[in-house]
């Protein structure tokens, strides 16, 4: 028992068994495939159809009502094998159709190559064994390729996915074929003519007229509309090419991005720099599920976009025109998942900055005369700084980093196993309202209250020490983990009586921040040089050269022990002598200077 | 290796047209009579080789066809000459006799 078709050839009925059927509307389409690009092929095909409609009828009588199989070979037979007479044809006509017809069949043009995965040879999700038809390679390669960036940060794994999501599977055999790019033979083509020929008829159908107008309209071609048509093809050409280009480009970014991403979040990373931003988040973010929630969001809210630049590159790349409202769906809702995580670990981290907190701690002070202060660079150990955003780092003999030129940097460190920050103090000197020396060390934090601000506030570790007249001031505060980054800082305050003179280490430069006195000289002229406080804020005592001193900070540095020239201070009447002359003050409200101007005589009546 | 079968696809091919414009114009015919006067003479061995060849005969204006009903099968297509077609068997004649003069002289001077 066979199963028959009903088909009709040439508007007669015939009943067909299945086999025959196959073959002989495979035999047609073969045909098909010869004289499609032919003048007159529709009509040939006509012509072929009538024929062998007459001769199955012939086949065919009230008893034996069915085609069989023997009678599509008898007609095949007669009419011959379609390479034997559509070469016949297009020799006679000669024409450059023709030509054209059988090169297209010699190249296997009529199933182009495109990209798919192959789902009949597939480890996970035919992706591999895909591509590698693509590229004729063998697919274990790229899995091998795969699984290798697979340990690269993962990479491996999405890129595999993104191809998993853009490339579609070969799931008929037109695709399957497209897939392998087969090189064409009589079975391939007439499958896709069979498509083409079924595309051409109902588009005929839906735009018969429009068809038949511009069929007309190219008719008469002159050379114009030839160069037209001839620059408008290369004009596309050189926009596919660019189109590419930005495929390539948009897959390579987004893989560097997406390594970058990776290194910055999960602290795995190719680019030192990036050790810093994850140390970052973690300093910054709360502990607990608002660190994970803030690394989950940030890694949505970077790395969906990042996924999407991959999977349009790859699409455009393979001309992958096959698309998946799901993954659009799916990619922004995960992207404005994100995007609110981020938005919720801000707006908490954010409170976390609300408010401050002073706490101020008062250190004794040994009087002196002369106060000479420096600054005690604090010895931090370059295997202990895992990360710095300082560019101009210095290292001295021991290989300690010794200077930093953005004072305002904040530095993440590591002691044994703990985290901590750095952070730059500074210091101030104001005129003390008392006769004593107070040093006053004001901790700045933020908190989400008060209180947590002023226990974060108290939590700031920093030194000063005094060894004699020499203070030395740490250049560097220290804050635990626990406390996290909250806009900590450490401003020192030095109160100085009047009289009471300062000498300002070179090593300050840096750490004296925004410090007033009477010339209103700059933080950076200030240093290297003894400044004494009066009514009026600090006076420099030994500023002659200030216009030259570059000279003097570097060629004639004067030691706060051995002074260039003698100097004589009479602390308890005021008076100093030196070689600018003799200064009087009586810390009330009279000053007597002899100097080369002359003599000058001060008193608060003169001033009023 | 010198293919005999090709050389001959090719004279036949070349005098093919010749005589389908001779088969009508001993009267209108459809593909089916040309066919069957054709393969009595052994000038077809395939079938399909004709319909390209009509098609194109007709594009040129050689021929022309109606469509008659067929009790038996589909309408038949019957195939006529045209005047142009006519004047152009004509000459065809002419040369084709000049062509078997000067071949066979050629043939029987060899040997």
């Amino acid at each position: 028992m066979n199963k028959t078709v009903t088909i009709n050839i040439s508007g007669i009925i015939f009943h067909i068994e299945e086999d025959a059927f196959d073959k002989l509307s495979k035999y047609l389409s073969t045909i098909k495939g010869y004289f499609n690009k032919a003048d007159g092929g529709n009509e040939i095909m006509s012509d072929i159809e009538a024929r062998i409609a007459e001769m199955l009828q012939s086949k065919t009588s009230a008893v034996k009502q069915v085609v069989l199989m023997s009678d599509v070979d008898f007609v095949m037979d007669a009419m011959g094998k379609p390479e034997e007479f559509a070469g016949d044809a297009s020799d006679n006509t000669g024409s450059s159709d023709r030509a054209e017809s059988y090169d297209a069949y010699e190249n296997g043009e009529p199933i182009k190559k495109r990209l798919y995965r192959d789902g009949d040879s597939k480890v996970l999700g035919g992706v591999c064994s895909g591509i590698g038809h693509y590229f004729g390679i063998d697919p274990v390669w790229l899995r091998i390729a795969l699984l290798l960036m697979f340990f690269f940060a993962g990479t491996g794994l999405l890129l595999y996915i993104i191809l998993w999501i853009a490339i579609p599977e070969a799931k008929t055999t037109t695709e399957r074929l497209a897939m392998k790019g087969e090189k064409a033979d009589i079975n391939n083509i007439s499958k896709a003519v069979k498509e083409e020929a079924e595309q051409l008829k109902k588009r005929m159908e839906k735009y018969g007229s429009e068809f038949k107008n511009m069929a007309a309209r190219n008719a008469p071609r002159n050379s114009v509309e030839k160069i037209i048509d001839f620059v408008g093809d290369v004009l596309i050409n050189i926009g596919r090419v660019l189109l590419k280009i930005i495929g390539v480009c948009m897959v390579i970014f987004g893989v560097i991005f997406f390594l970058g991403l990776f290194g910055s979040v999960f602290g795995m990373s190719f680019m030192t720099s990036n050790v810093e931003v994850q140390e970052w988040i973690d300093m910054v973010l709360m502990d607990g599920k608002d660190f994970y929630f803030g690394l989950f969001g940030i890694s949505l809210f970077f790395g969906i976009p990042i996924m999407m630049i991959i999977y349009a590159g790859i699409k455009i790349l393979f001309k992958l025109k096959y698309s998946n409202r799901w993954v659009n769906l799916s990619a922004g809702v995960l992207w404005l998942f994100g995007f609110v995580m981020c938005l919720y670990v801000g707006i908490k981290t954010g409170a976390d900055f609300s408010k401050e907190a002073k706490v101020r701690e008062k250190i004794e002070v040994k009087p002196y005369d002369t106060l000479i202060l420096k600054l005690n660079q604090v010895p931090v150990n370059l295997s202990e700084v895992q990360a710095s955003t300082d560019d101009h780092d210095y290292y001295d003999n021991e290989g300690l980093k010794i200077n930093r030129h953005h004072q305002d940097d904040y530095m993440i460190g590591k002691h044994n196993g703990e985290k901590y920050l750095l952070g730059h103090a500074h210091l101030n000197i104001i005129k003390s309202q008392t006769d004593r020396i107070e040093m006053i060390i004001v901790k700045e934090s933020k908190g989400n209250n008060k209180n947590i601000a002023n226990e974060r506030a108290k939590n700031i570790v920093y030194l000063t020490n005094q060894t004699d007249s020499v203070i030395a001031f740490d250049n560097l505060f220290r804050v635990g983990n626990a406390d996290k980054f909250r806009a900590q800082d450490v401003t020192v305050i030095l109160k100085l009586p009047v009289n009471k003179v300062v000498y300002l280490d070179k090593s300050l430069l840096g750490f004296i921040y925004d410090v007033e006195n009477t010339t209103n000289t700059y933080d950076g002229d200030m240093i290297n040089r003894r400044w004494m406080m009066t009514e009026y804020g600090l006076k420099c005592i030994d500023c002659d050269g200030l216009n030259n001193s570059y000279e003097e900070e570097h060629e004639l540095p004067v030691p706060p022990s051995a002074p260039g020239a003698p100097t004589i201070n009479i602390n308890d009447k005021g008076v100093i002598i030196n070689e600018e002359g003799i200064h009087i003050d009586d810390k009330k409200d009279t000053k007597v200077t002899i100097d080369k101007h002359g003599v000058h005589i001060e008193t608060d009546k003169n001033k009023k | 290796m010198v293919n005999s079968e090709n050389t001959k696809a090719q004279m036949r091919k070349g005098v093919l047209e010749l005589c389908i414009l001779s088969i009508l114009s001993q009267g209108d015919a459809y593909p089916t009579e040309i066919i069957e006067k054709l393969k009595e003479t052994k000038l077809v061995v395939v079938e399909g080789t004709l319909y390209p060849l009509l098609t194109r005969l007709k594009n040129t204006g050689l021929l022309t066809y109606r469509w008659e009903e067929s009790t038996s099968g589909p309408p038949r297509k019957y195939y006529m000459l045209t005047e142009i077609g006519v004047t152009y068997l004509k000459e065809l004649h002419l040369s084709w006799y000049e062509l078997v003069d000067a071949v066979n002289k050629t043939i029987n001077k060899q040997d």
